[in-house]
């Protein structure tokens, strides 16, 4: 038999190195520590964002590859699809247009009205296109990971939008990506506005169904929501800018022995299935500052409670 | 070394092709394909493999940073595939004398129920860490009973770089 063939190096009987027991132990309690640290304190946020540089390259070099399919789907994709895609597009731009000539008066007439009440201006956020890499693998997690970070200008807690409506804001910024906290998500609430009535209340994530959609809780049986209410943002948090669409009514419970009303929505934005999405900069920098807490405490949290900090 | 009768001397095993195929599979884990419940985790079956034969290489501290890095990459809680595949991988220390005796697809039976356990791990710390409702889809059941299916192909694949040339003479019956 030649040499080289069999391992030359037999096994030490002596100097065997820590036991296997002892390794896990060892090991076991770091993860702990790390989870402890990770969900109830801040600490280990530049572990995680060293980690995710030192694997950006190897998440690059996985997503060529699907963005290579993606791409070719598009280019592939027959005349008759993208004929009647700019056909719906310019369906929507014509919609869209004769609001948009009505906007310059009431832009006009709306900052009159404000320098008569003497409230604050409001401008458009700054924002910034990103596109999504992944959705996260993990199924407990609704996230979404954008390909835009601290280099570009991201702060955590920004809002995240797509064409239709609010998609969720981001919660953890590394350098070079960002994770995005789907609105959907069961830890994640978003103030809203219901336009048909002007009633304000909270939007939570609902993963009950495992589906995308929403869930307006601690609303009495008998308020006024209807099936097909549009709900906006209210722009109470000082994070989301107010007036964009977050989701529609989809079904209203009302039972006799329940003191409040089962009502789900469906989110406005494509939250399942978006591709490219904008991060607005937070709304709360020209806001005035909050009451001290011990005041009045506000009835709901705006922010997720776990993670992002707006 | 006692072996059972009849079963091949392999050449001894390339740390290159070790850590390359890891890497590869924690790669095959990174492949952005959403979220899919029933999904085997690749990267726990490699693991399996390589502690299971070759435990002085690869052990419970490969298994935590790779852990960690899977745990960065999902957006999970940091620590909990570390937890994972450090249990994971000192069950299959524990009995990798008693496996190597039995053909792969009886060696499946006996890793399967290490695979269920780090399916359980895991949703048992979302569980503990505050989860509100942890979305358990039914279909979950399946991704350790695919690893558990997948341990020969793994097993075959993964020795196949190890396996000699069959020349047997008369002085030689190996």
């Amino acid at each position: 038999m030649p040499l080289g063939t069999l391992d030359r190096q037999p096994p030490p009987f002596f100097r065997q190195g820590a036991s296997a027991l002892s390794r896990l132990l060892v090991c076991s309690a770091l993860a702990i520590l790390l989870m402890v640290s990770d969900s109830r304190f801040a600490l280990i946020e530049p572990v995680r964002a060293v980690i995710a540089t030192l694997l950006y390259p190897l998440q690059w070099l996985v997503l060529q590859p699907v963005l290579a399919v993606r791409a070719f789907g598009e280019y592939t994709e027959s005349r008759d699809t993208a004929q009647q895609r700019e056909q719906a597009a310019q369906a929507q731009l014509l919609a869209q247009s004769v609001r948009a000539q009505q906007v310059e008066q009431l832009r006009l007439e709306n900052a009159q009205l404000r320098r008569l009440l003497e409230l604050r201006g409001q401008t458009p956020p700054p924002a910034t296109a990103a596109q999504v890499l992944y959705e996260a693998l993990d199924p407990f997690s609704r996230k979404l990971i954008i390909d835009k970070g601290q280099m570009q200008g991201i702060a955590a807690g920004s809002p995240v939008v797509d064409a239709q409506g609010v998609v969720g804001q981001v919660t953890r910024v590394y350098p070079l990506l960002s994770e995005v906290t789907l609105i959907v998500a069961p830890e994640h609430a978003i103030p809203v506005l219901n336009t048909r009535t002007g009633t304000r209340s909270v939007a939570f994530g609902s993963a009950a169904s495992g589906a995308t959609a929403l869930e307006l809780r601690f609303l009495a049986t008998n308020a006024d929501v209807q099936e097909g209410d549009l709900l906006t943002t209210s722009g109470v948090d000082g994070v989301y800018p107010p007036g964009v669409p977050v989701a529609r009514v989809e079904a209203v419970e009302r039972q006799a022995d329940a003191a409040f009303a089962r009502i789900r929505c469906k989110p406005v934005g494509a939250v399942g299935a978006v591709t490219h999405v904008l991060v607005l900069a937070p709304a709360g920098a020209d806001q005035p500052p909050r009451p001290s807490p011990t005041a009045d405490k506000p009835a709901a949290a705006p922010a997720p409670r776990k993670g992002g900090k707006p | 070394m006692i072996m059972p009768r009849g079963q091949q001397l392999l050449l001894p095993a390339n740390p290159l092709f070790i850590w390359g195929s890891l890497i590869t599979a924690l790669l095959a884990t990174m492949l952005p394909l959403g979220p899919l419940p029933w999904l085997p985790d690749w990267l726990a079956i490699t693991l399996v493999f390589w502690s299971v034969h070759q435990p002085r290489r690869v052990g419970i501290v490969a298994a935590f940073v790779f852990g960690l890095l899977v745990d960065v990459h999902q957006a999970a809680l940091l620590g909990q595939h570390a937890l994972a595949y450090s249990a994971l991988t000192y069950f299959a220390i524990t009995i990798h004398r008693r496996l190597l005796w039995f053909a792969p697809h009886h060696q499946a039976v006996q890793i399967l129920p290490l695979f269920a356990a780090t399916h359980l791990i895991i949703v048992l710390l979302r569980w503990i860490a505050g989860e509100q409702d942890p979305v358990l889809a039914w279909t979950a059941v399946f991704a350790p009973l695919l690893e558990a299916l997948l341990w020969p192909v793994f097993s075959a694949v993964l020795l196949a770089p190890q396996r000699r040339a069959p020349d047997p003479d008369a002085n030689r019956p190996l």
